[in-house]
């Protein structure tokens, strides 16, 4: 392994301008901001797991009833058509769009899944002090994952078909689409509780023993 | 360099000091997307039937209709989500490749800046797919009206996952080799670096030295 020529524990790079800097000292509830370009370089927070694993889990149980119940629903001169998030993925894989289907069943269902399902375990496993090899991969795969969930952008998708529904009938709402919102607020906040500092500090000392 | 075969401490990787063949790959992913683009804007995305009678639109003929029923705010977003960033990704793509070869009046913090816009744009346009995703499950009211996906959809979408995986294969480290390189050349490099923090200044690689002066300018 070899240990690098510069101690690495007191230096920290900003994520978004790659510039390296000196770690300051930061009090728990304060955030430390580059100097260069403004962006958050970390934070340190009180209690973080417990947060991240309440959200997430909240958020794996919403997915259930945000893909499966009718998102929205047209109605017209007396016919009636609902439609689920699946509904959708299935209509475009028979209707001969196996690609279309395919990247939007990664983009709003798998990947969000399994997203949360990673933050719930590595919130769950450094909470409870069980950290294993695989929790590095896990961690680093997370991360990857951050930029593939599309959750927003398809809730971005609904209203504008709302806006288009409302032109031609008359549109209702369904259970789906609550639990749908609801679902992105606690993805959401995922990605805001997850302390990543404090797990990668966790899992260095783990290791370091 | 020895770093080759070292791993992080932290997260147990590999380090590498620069992606292998990023910019072919990027050029690559670019000229795809680049390709899908012109299907993408040329085939219907969606399919229209009303009372049997089929109307097929392609993406900014959908704008068009928006503009024609006076709803500005969505035929705005859709513009800018479907057309606007996907152009405006791809443009971006080359501008990066270009300037990772030949140092540039930009600065690397302006080119930084491009990659990070490019990067933060990539789903969003996914936004149109999404639309007639739902559209074609929702409105499905038999011979009245109802909506179909067209060609233009799976175009459009490989288009947006290969921006997408352009701007991931590009190595942004290579603007700074194009901008030390320039550096190097004009060595006459004036010694006014006011530099905040001057304990990063002390350590010992050079890109920390870099990354300091950068941030100021």
């Amino acid at each position: 392994m070899g240990k690098p020529a510069v101690s690495l524990n007191n230096l920290v790079v900003c994520r978004r301008c790659d510039a390296v800097l000196t770690k300051p000292q930061i009090e728990p509830g304060q955030k430390a901001i580059c100097p260069g370009c403004s962006a958050m370089l970390f934070e340190l927070k009180k209690n973080p797991m417990e947060r991240t694993m309440a959200v997430s889990l909240a958020g794996l149980l919403l997915f259930f009833p945000a893909i499966l119940l009718p998102m929205i629903g047209v109605t017209a001169a007396g016919a009636h058509n609902e439609a689920s998030l699946i509904d959708c993925i299935v209509i475009l894989l028979n209707t001969g769009y196996p690609i279309v289907s395919l990247i939007v069943f990664l983009f709003t269902v798998a990947i969000p899944i399994v997203h949360l399902l990673a933050a719930f375990y590595i919130a769950l496993a450094v909470h409870t002090n069980k950290i294993s090899r695989s929790l590095f991969v896990f961690f680093r795969s997370y991360h990857v994952l951050d930029s593939w969930t599309m959750l927003h952008v398809f809730f971005l998708g609904v209203v504008v078909s709302i806006y288009k529904i409302v032109e031609l009938a008359e549109l209702t709402i369904g259970g789906g689409l609550i639990s749908f919102v609801l679902l992105l607020v606690c993805s959401t906040l995922v990605s805001i509780t997850l302390d990543h500092h404090y797990v990668w500090e966790t899992m260095e000392q783990a290791f370091e023993d | 360099m020895e770093a080759e075969k070292q791993q992080c401490p932290r997260c147990h990787r590999t380090f590498s000091t620069r992606k292998r063949d990023s910019l072919s790959h990027t050029f690559a992913w670019t000229i795809a997307a680049l390709v899908m683009l012109v299907p993408a804007n040329l085939y219907p995305m969606m399919i229209y039937y009303s009372l049997g009678q089929p109307e097929a639109s392609t993406i900014l003929e959908g704008i068009a209709t928006f503009v024609q029923f006076g709803m500005y705010p969505v035929a705005i977003v859709i513009f800018i989500a479907s057309f606007i960033v996907p152009l405006a990704k791809i443009v971006g793509l080359f501008i990066l490749m270009y300037h990772a070869k030949r140092a540039s009046k930009l600065t690397v913090k302006q080119q930084g800046q491009l990659y990070h816009i490019v990067e933060f744009l990539g789903p969003w346009s996914m936004l149109d797919v999404f639309v007639v995703t739902i559209m074609a499950a929702v409105v499905n009211l038999g011979f009245l009206s109802s909506i179909e996906a067209a060609a233009g959809i799976t175009y459009f979408g490989l288009m947006v996952v290969f921006t997408m995986f352009a701007a991931e294969s590009f190595d942004a480290r290579l603007l700074w080799d194009a901008q030390d390189a320039q550096d190097a050349a004009d060595a006459s490099a004036n010694s006014d670096h006011k530099l905040e923090s001057t304990q990063s200044d002390s350590l010992k690689p050079d890109s920390v030295n870099t990354a300091s002066k950068r941030e100021i300018s």
